[in-house]
């Protein structure tokens, strides 16, 4: 089933590993530089899920997840988090902010699928 | 992964100058907490790409990096300039890591170990003091996959586990589907699933927004409990998971035990493991399992290549050249369509030809856009060049730009580069005297070199200022004399003297240094800029400072221009220099006086372009004249004809024509005849150098006979 999926890297070249993995899973998906960029997806659109970095200018990733969960109609939509950091709190931030779930860099695509589906049906 | 990887060296890249500009920025203002946090997250970016990609070197080495500046910005250390000098070294370091990415010579091994160690040090202390273990980059070995399970081993063989999930009632508010673990669950082997409901309220007390249902399954699976943990990996704090193994044997399959476990279920309360395993014993006969285990949950990557919005891509540089040239072969060729649609009165084929004639003009223009990047690109390698030097010089110097936003070409950008470094290296090394000796003089102790970028008509003009010692038109005379490069009673005017500096061979450092001087003087810098069309022009008043001004075209190969004719041959002026045409007889023209020409009430100096190329032929009664504009100046051109707008590409005129100054270069028309292209700057400097020329002769004429008089 194709998802709508919303990337959010500041960097392109893992923005583009993640939206070549998961459009070749068969999804649609939609990229955003930063946390401000990535907003302006989430108007009521239908989006399924949401694959963030934490560091990015603007708007990082913790506050991204805030703001999207301020939303009614995103208020449920799973939201993974990518990142280096292993450290136990910066993941307690993210999931306080309502995120779903996380990847650790580096990963490889399968990684990448496995958590998707864990989140995602 | 290897196509990305490319992507990742170009975004690296990028990176490291921007990590390197904020680091600059962040010297000249140690506290400014948003530059660190910049600074931070450049490198963690780099870090992550880095991990990505396979450059482990650079990954670890970032990642000491990192530590530092994740200690600064929690207060735990200060910034100090040792820092600083260590991370640009490391900044160069990595440049080299992402070149050469694992694999280094035995050189930048040393250097590798050496900077790393002199990293570790900044960060030892604190971090033992605090008692925090590096957050080392370790990847959670998290195996990527779990093949489907549907090449189950012999299905009595394997375990069973009792797993309650009773997920908190907040669950959904993190996007979670308690669904999907009980799928993945049941992906993992064989399993029975018995949702306890027992929690959901009635009907109109029901929150949809929380998680009322626990459950309780029963998995045969070969995987160990921590694979099963990991199931739950992303929920373990928002759920109450107990994993238990019950029996050596795949339980679920047994109709017996499934039986009794019906039964057990019908309770809402979770089973204690101890009666489960005692179940288990109980099932000592054995039954039939049953056949059918469908697992085929295997995970169906579906190919389906989509193209989505992208907002930026990157393209190599070789193919906008190539896109340019193209744009110009078409441009061309469209010229003489347009031509043939004319001569041939097809009134179809001429909307044709007219179309494509604006097509190919907004083709032109966006190619042109594509092609200017900002002067800003190139900025961040001469505040390095500033900073290093004068640090090894020991002088104090601030760098500022102006007008960084301003877009050159690309090739123009990349033709400037070498020659504005060099510019650069003279001013901090002869130019800008040492911080006692500025003292002496009176000036602030810290030198100043300023590069300014603007707009000016077609132009973009560059500025490098500094306020150190000036150049000394004495010396250089002198010099030129020493050199054989003028006689010793020439005349020459204090600009002359000063242009003198660009002549091959002249250096007037007293002393050759390590940093300019190294024999490539300031003509290679005028070499290099006149590659590129540009002029170099030089200001200096001794003592107080030096200002070098380069002049550069916009564009280098395209220019809407206005097409005229005299007698038979055609003449090409850039459009952006033309300001208004008008109609004057050829007798009002002879007659004027002083080379000047009234044009709507006001008097404008006039050159006659037929004296100019000599062409005395067919002169018309009534002549074309065109005003110029021209830093400021208004001057009036003459010709015969004007044909109309015209997209001239610019070809080169050879050498032979290289001395031509109001010639920029010659197009080849739609019907292959060849106009030359004229500049109207050059055109209007050449007319300045002659009234200029006729005024000092006339102010030469009146001291003479002063001074006659006095003796």
């Amino acid at each position: 089933m194709e998802k709508n999926i919303v990337i959010v890297d500041d960097s392109e070249s893992i923005r583009e590993v993640v939206e070549f993995t998961l459009t070749n899973a068969g999804n649609k998906v939609k990229v955003a530089v930063d946390g401000k960029d990535a907003l302006k997806y989430f108007d009521g659109s239908k989006i399924d899920l949401v694959v963030t970095d934490l560091y990015m200018p603007k708007m990082d990733g913790i506050e991204l997840i805030k703001q999207i969960r301020k939303k009614d109609d995103y208020k449920f939509v799973p939201i993974i988090f990518l990142s280096t950091e292993s450290q136990q709190n910066k993941k307690m931030e993210a999931k306080e902010a309502g995120a779903t779930g996380w990847i650790v860099k580096p990963f490889v695509p399968e990684k990448l699928l496995a958590a998707m589906n864990k989140v995602i049906r | 992964m290897e196509q990305f990887k490319k992507k990742f060296l170009e975004e690296a890249a990028d990176l490291i100058a921007g990590l390197e500009k904020a680091l600059l920025v962040l010297e000249e203002n140690m506290d400014d907490k948003s530059v660190n946090e910049e600074v931070f997250r450049i490198m963690h970016s780099l870090k992550g790409g880095s991990s990505m990609f396979g450059f482990h070197k650079m990954d670890s080495f970032t990642h000491n990096l990192e530590n530092i500046y994740d200690l600064i910005r929690n207060n735990k250390l200060k910034l100090s300039r040792e820092i600083l000098d260590i991370t640009l070294e490391a900044v160069d370091h990595l440049k080299i890591l992402l070149e050469n990415g694992d694999e280094l010579s035995k050189s930048d091994e040393k250097t590798h170990n050496e900077l790393s160690g002199k990293i570790n040090k900044i960060t030892q202390n604190i971090q033992q003091s605090s008692n925090e273990p590096p957050a080392k980059a370790e990847a959670k070995t998290n195996e990527q996959n779990k093949p489907a399970s549907d090449n189950l081993p012999a299905v009595d063989e394997i375990p069973t586990y009792h797993i309650i999930i009773k997920p908190f009632e907040k669950i959904f508010k993190n996007g979670t589907n308690p669904l999907l673990f009980i799928d993945e669950l049941s992906s993992m082997g064989h399993c029975k699933v018995y949702a306890k409901t027992g929690k959901i309220p009635l009907f109109d007390k029901i929150n949809p927004e929380l998680c009322y249902v626990s459950w309780e399954v029963f998995l045969a699976t070969d995987k160990s409990t921590d694979d099963i943990k990991d199931v739950f990996i992303f929920v373990e704090d928002s759920c109450e998971i107990k994993i238990s193994k019950i029996a050596d044997i795949n339980l679920p399959a047994k109709s017996l035990f499934v039986k009794d476990l019906d039964n057990l279920m019908r309770d809402d309360d979770f089973c204690d493991t101890y009666k489960l395993k005692e179940l288990a014993k109980t099932v000592v006969e054995k039954e039939k399992p049953d056949d059918e285990l469908e697992l085929t949950k295997a995970k169906n990557v579906t190919s389906l290549a989509k193209k989505t919005a992208i907002n930026n891509i990157r393209v190599a540089s070789d193919k906008l050249d190539n896109l340019m040239n193209l744009v110009s072969e078409l441009i061309t060729t469209q010229a003489s369509l347009s031509l043939y649609a004319e001569n041939n009165e097809n009134t179809e084929l001429t909307s044709i030809a007219e179309n494509i004639e604006k097509i190919s003009r907004q083709l032109r223009d966006n190619t042109f856009e594509i092609c200017l990047i900002p002067i800003d690109t190139i900025l961040i390698r001469f505040k390095r060049l500033v900073r290093d030097l004068s640090q090894e010089l020991e002088k104090e110097i601030q760098f500022t730009a102006e007008g960084t936003e301003t877009e050159l070409d690309k090739s123009i950008i990349e033709g400037l580069t070498e020659p504005i470094m060099h510019i650069f290296r003279n001013a901090i090394d002869h130019g800008i005297e040492s911080a006692d000796e500025r003292l002496k003089k009176g000036k602030p102790k810290q030198g100043k070199i300023t590069l300014s970028a603007f707009y000016s008509g077609t132009n973009v003009y560059l500025q490098i200022k500094d306020d150190g010692r000036g150049l000394d038109a004495e010396k250089i005379r002198k010099k030129a004399i020493n050199r054989g490069f003028i006689s010793p009673d020439a005349n020459l005017s204090y600009k002359e003297l000063l242009n003198l500096v660009f002549l091959p061979g002249f250096s007037t450092a007293a002393k050759v240094t390590e940093l300019s001087g190294r024999g490539v003087g300031l003509d290679v810098v005028v070499k290099k800029i006149s590659d590129i069309r540009g002029e170099v022009e030089i200001e200096s008043q001794l003592g107080v400072g030096t200002t070098i001004t380069i002049k550069l075209p916009l564009t280098m190969s395209i220019i809407d221009g206005l097409l005229v004719k005299i007698n038979e041959t055609y003449f090409v002026l850039p459009m952006t220099a033309v300001d208004k045409c008008y109609e004057v007889k050829t007798e009002k023209l002879q007659n004027n006086f002083n080379n000047k020409i009234k044009l709507d009430e006001n008097l404008v100096p006039y050159i006659n372009l037929r004296k100019e190329f000599d062409i005395q032929d067919n002169m018309p009664d009534v002549q074309q004249v065109i005003r110029v504009k021209h830093e400021d100046q208004n001057v009036a051109l003459s010709v015969d004809n004007i044909i109309g707008e015209y997209q001239a590409v610019l070809k080169p005129l050879g050498q032979m024509f290289k001395d031509l100054e109001i010639v920029s270069g010659a197009t080849i028309l739609g019907d292959g005849t060849i106009a030359l292209v004229l500049d109207s700057g050059k055109i209007t400097n050449t007319f300045d150098r002659e009234t200029i020329k006729k005024r000092e002769e006339v102010l030469k004429a009146k001291i003479d006979r002063e001074n006659l008089e006095k003796s």
